[in-house]
């Protein structure tokens, strides 16, 4: 490999690198160009773990892998394909989740330093606490397209991955889901939520049917109360779960259809108030539409299959096919059998392609082609190649200047589409150093929380707010109440019986406070909570100190399975996967997992909320100016204005 | 200037094959550029540590054919050097030794390996492909195949790793087409008084539109031999990267020496290099502090990091110019490992 040497010639930094342990975390995109290049540079003990197997659709960049591969294991295969050509490299593979027990703070501390190439913020933020509490550097990174960053993390040092907030998925409100959609956007999440109603884990938070109490249908308050109060005297939209409803229909396809684009938009027809100023849905009739003509393509098959845009009859007899199919699919399973939606199965595509488009038809929006759907649908990041070569070269880098002792060289390095007024594709920028109030790295974290005690139960404030916006994987938690009263217990079944119970029932009120312990990542979080019955629509809990838009999401959002057993979840919310421009010169990385299926994970961008300098350190400037960036830029240019 | 539309969309149907493996690229960068790259013949010259990147990020974008050229032979220290080239290959060309591996990055794409040097080829030889890619070859052979590409509008790349430095430099003709996507969007209407709550239907966020643009690039001579003692040149030098001389350095260093710096004869290279660096600075008039003298600890080798950096920049601009997709870069790019920075700059004599 070529040789590493030092201003004189020297060979220290080359015995560092072929001596030292690194643990690389992700075998991906990222991940398969890091192998190869920590190789070829010399480094010898490597590990490797990524609980991914490896799908068609990771061949155009994850290059360690060939067709024969599909479905293995991606860190196992990575191993073998670098043996190939470095055969004397020492490398452990791990086909196992990084977020896994066994890899406690000792197994962190076995390496001087540690590389991410992940695509989801659940195993970032759970990396970064063992780094700090191993106290070893990591470094960080992410792409998306042709975007690209790479960023150091020392204890103490620099500001660690947690340090500034990140921007939470983006979320819709559940009556922009159920009543007034205006983006196609909106029609897919709905449809993704009626796929798991009929099909999937029913789940109280992806209501598809008519949003009854939406504030905006009503003249005045009272007729909110009687119209809530209507619909449960007949006993129909809100009563009968919409499982239990298909269920009784036998699944008929017809009847459903009509329910959905029909009856149910007929409902919401009467909803005056909220068409004063839209433009009202159109209910569509399955005979009516039977009617219909089928749309001639016009395009010869020179595109792909799945970007033609069909009719409303084809969607019609699409939805109509997938039910059937799902159906069969279901009473395979048999009894109280679930399905998991997952972008690579194609009659839950289907489902969701034809669901979603025939919403957006009644709903006056153009249709999109099945290619589209997925992307939304799946939270599909495009990737290549080329980006993650470059990123994966700049983590080596850094990875270097670490070995050399030389942390003060570090630097947070953007990757851009195009140069930047000073000509910069890469844009090299000064770490910053830790946030004295992070809630993770600060020596005393502590965090205020806002929300209901009366109505907040105990396995909502695990889920929700513990593990998911707070990251930890198995919190226990004590209240603050000079009995050191236990609610809950990372230990399995132990405080179980507190799960649905509201937390005022132990006593907690305003201005109570919890100490929290992840005993695995050794992170210890004092809870100070406030009691507020006036919280938003959908708001169940709210961090103080995040601005607003930064708060907490509405209470649907599921994070991606952490169980790794073909972690099939559906993670429901669309990613902010639309393209806004932003200023040129910034660079934004959002955070845009895409849902794992059984066979892929996507790499995805990650690190939103990151401090861009606009002055990069070397040439100083007149002061470098601080943003916080969340739009994932397409092109950074003007939009073009049409009338 | 004769224009050959490089590459017309072949009138094919993306096979079924062919969309899954190339999904997450399409939805990227489109399926007319895709077709476009399926269309396209690359020539790749000299497969050290930058032409294997290369090789591989042309190879995974599905281009239609790749010829790998290098007359070299497989060295022990060649061998751990890339990682298409197996052990054992010792001996070996290393065209031909890398061509295997290649080959299985993606059977889609017909990869060939030439074992002869590249000065030797005919002209015509060249003409055949869509682009061209020169790696390690020494700077008058490069000028001379810019000048006889060009004729025919084939596109030509050079690029080089020394150490931790690198650079890359792209000639794509007086006349380079290629189409930019644009978001759409729509003013708000007057008229219709709107409500602080009204929510119309709006257009589809993600409807963009296609912008057809041109760019111009100067000749590879043009571009390495600016006089920097003219006014003009000298009251741009402030925002010129230093790179630029440090690549004329490091190539006046291939031609006489006839191989780049190598760590086995560290100190007599390094003697060398400074003395090299004395005599171009001062041929230009130039400060010889524009290239401070611990340059030569860090140009030693072609560095795996550095040439995963550059062949990533090169070879996305390789993909940018045969699918007419995307603003190229003009005409240079300079990697410095050392501080991370990559810079885009134009080079032209006028």
């Amino acid at each position: 490999p070529a040789e590493v040497l030092g201003p004189g010639g020297e060979t220290e930094l080359a015995d560092s690198v072929s001596s030292c342990r690194v643990l690389v975390v992700g075998a991906g995109g990222i991940g398969c160009e890091l192998l190869k290049n920590l190789v070829l540079t010399g480094f010898k003990n490597i590990e490797v773990i990524d609980l991914d197997t490896i799908d068609v659709s990771n061949l155009n960049r994850q290059f360690l892998f060939q067709k024969k591969h599909v479905g293995k294991s991606k860190a196992q295969v990575a191993k073998e394909s670098v043996l190939q050509f470095c055969p004397e490299a020492n490398i452990t593979a791990y086909h196992d989740s990084i977020m896994n027990p066994d890899y406690n703070v000792e197994f962190f501390k076995n390496f001087m330093l540690v590389m991410n190439a992940l695509d989801n913020r659940a195993a970032r933020n759970h990396v970064n606490r063992m780094c700090l509490a191993a106290n070893i550097p990591l470094i960080e990174s992410g792409t998306a397209g042709y975007l690209g960053q790479v960023t150091v993390i020392k204890k103490g040092l620099t500001e660690c991955y947690e340090c500034q907030p990140k921007p939470t998925q983006k979320t819709f409100p559940g009556c922009t889901i159920r009543n007034t959609p205006s983006e196609p956007i909106h029609c897919i999440v709905w449809a993704k939520y009626l796929y798991n109603q009929l099909f999937g884990e029913e789940d109280a938070d992806q209501e598809v049917s008519p949003d009854t109490a939406d504030p905006e249908a009503s003249w005045d308050p009272a007729q909110t109360a009687a119209r809530a109060g209507a619909s449960n005297q007949d006993g129909d939209i809100k009563r009968v779960s919409t499982k239990d409803w298909a269920r009784s229909t036998g699944y008929d396809p017809v009847k459903i259809f009509n329910k959905l684009f029909k009856d149910d938009i007929m409902y919401l027809l009467t909803m005056d108030k909220l068409w004063k100023k839209r433009k009202a849905p159109q209910p569509l009739d399955w005979a009516v539409v039977q009617e219909m003509a089928y749309i001639q393509e016009e395009v010869s098959g020179q595109g792909l299959r799945d970007q033609q845009v069909l009719g409303v009859k084809g969607y019609a007899q699409l939805f109509c096919n997938s039910v059937e199919t799902l159906r069969s699919q279901l009473a395979e399973k048999g009894e109280g059998a679930q399905l998991v939606w997952d972008k690579d199965d194609p009659p839950a595509m289907d489902f969701v392609t034809a669901a979603a488009n025939l919403r957006m038809h009644v709903f006056s929006m153009n249709m999109k082609s099945r290619f589209d759907v997925k992307s939304m649908a799946g939270n599909i990041i495009p990737a290549i190649a080329t980006t993650n070569a470059v990123i994966a070269g700049l983590i080596v880098l850094e990875a270097l200047k670490i070995l050399s002792g030389d942390l003060e060289q570090c630097r947070t390095v953007f990757l851009n589409k195009q140069p930047n007024p000073r000509k910069k594709l890469l844009v090299p920028c000064a770490l910053d150093p830790p946030n004295t109030n992070c809630y993770v790295c600060a020596s005393k974290p502590e965090v205020t929380v806002k929300l209901n005690v009366h109505k907040t139960l105990v396995q909502s404030l695990q889920d929700k707010i513990l593990k998911e916006k707070f990251g930890m994987v198995a919190p226990d938690v004590q209240i603050e109440d000079g009995k050191g009263t236990i609610l809950i217990s990372s230990e399995e079944g132990e405080t179980d019986a507190n799960n649905s119970k509201c937390l005022s029932e132990f006593g907690i009120r305003n201005g109570s406070r919890l100490q929290v312990d992840d005993f695995l990542q050794d992170y210890t979080l004092l809870v100070n909570l406030l009691h507020c019955e006036d919280l938003e629509k959908d708001v169940e809990f709210e961090v103080v100190g995040d601005a607003p838009d930064k708060a907490p999401p509405a209470p649907n959002v599921p994070e991606e399975d952490k169980n790794i057993a073909n972690g099939n979840q559906d993670s429901a919310l669309p990613s902010t996967s639309s393209k806004v421009p932003i200023e040129k010169d910034d660079v934004l990385i959002v955070d845009s997992d895409e849902e794992p299926s059984s066979s892929t994970m996507e790499a995805a961008v990650e690190m939103g909320g990151v401090k861009r300098k606009l002055e990069d350190v070397e040439t100083g400037g007149a002061g470098s100016k601080r943003k916080r960036l969340f739009e994932l830029p397409i092109n950074d240019d003007d939009i073009i204005a049409l009338d | 200037v004769i224009h050959k539309q490089i590459v017309s969309i072949p009138d094919t149907v993306i096979s079924e094959e062919e969309a899954a493996q190339y999904d997450r690229q399409i939805r990227l960068w489109g399926l007319d550029a895709q077709k476009r790259l399926r269309g396209s013949h690359v020539l790749l010259v000299g497969l050290r540590g930058l032409g294997a990147e290369v090789a591989k990020n042309l190879i995974l974008a599905g281009v239609k054919g790749l010829t790998l050229l290098d007359h070299e032979e497989v060295t022990e220290e060649s061998c751990r050097a890339q990682f298409l080239i197996p052990v054992g290959s010792e001996g070996q060309n290393r065209a031909q030794a890398s061509l295997e591996r290649a080959q299985y990055l993606n059977p889609m794409v017909d990869v060939k390996a030439d074992t002869e040097p590249v000065e030797s080829k005919p002209d015509e030889f060249f003409l055949q492909f869509d682009a061209v890619c020169l790696t390690g070859c020494p700077r008058d052979l490069m000028i001379r195949i810019d000048q006889i590409c060009s004729q025919k509008n084939v596109k030509v790349f050079c690029g080089d790793v020394f150490g931790y430095h690198g650079y890359m430099f792209s000639n794509l003709g007086p006349e380079h087409h290629y189409v930019e996507e644009k978001l759409k969007a729509v003013k708000p209407s007057e008229g219709t008084s709107d409500g602080p709550d009204t929510k119309k239907p709006k257009v589809d966020p993600s409807e963009t539109t296609m912008v057809k643009k041109t760019a111009s690039f100067c000749s590879l001579k043009e571009a390495l031999e600016i006089d920097w003692t003219s006014e003009k040149a000298k009251a741009s030098l402030k925002r010129t990267p230093a790179d630029y001389f440090l690549l004329q350095v490091l190539l006046k260093f291939r031609t006489d020496k006839g191989r780049d710096p190598q760590p086995s004869s560290f100190a007599d290279d390094s003697t060398i290099l400074r003395q090299i660096r004395d005599d171009v600075l001062e041929a230009q008039g130039l400060a010889s502090d524009l290239i401070p003298d611990e340059f030569v600890s860090y140009c030693f080798s072609e560095m795996a990091p550095v040439c995963a950096v550059v062949g990533g920049v090169l070879g996305q601009e390789i993909v940018k110019a045969l699918s007419q997709r995307d603003a190229p870069h003009r005409n240079f790019f300079f990697f410095d490992g050392l501080k991370g920075s990559g810079v885009v700059d134009y080079f032209a004599t006028k």
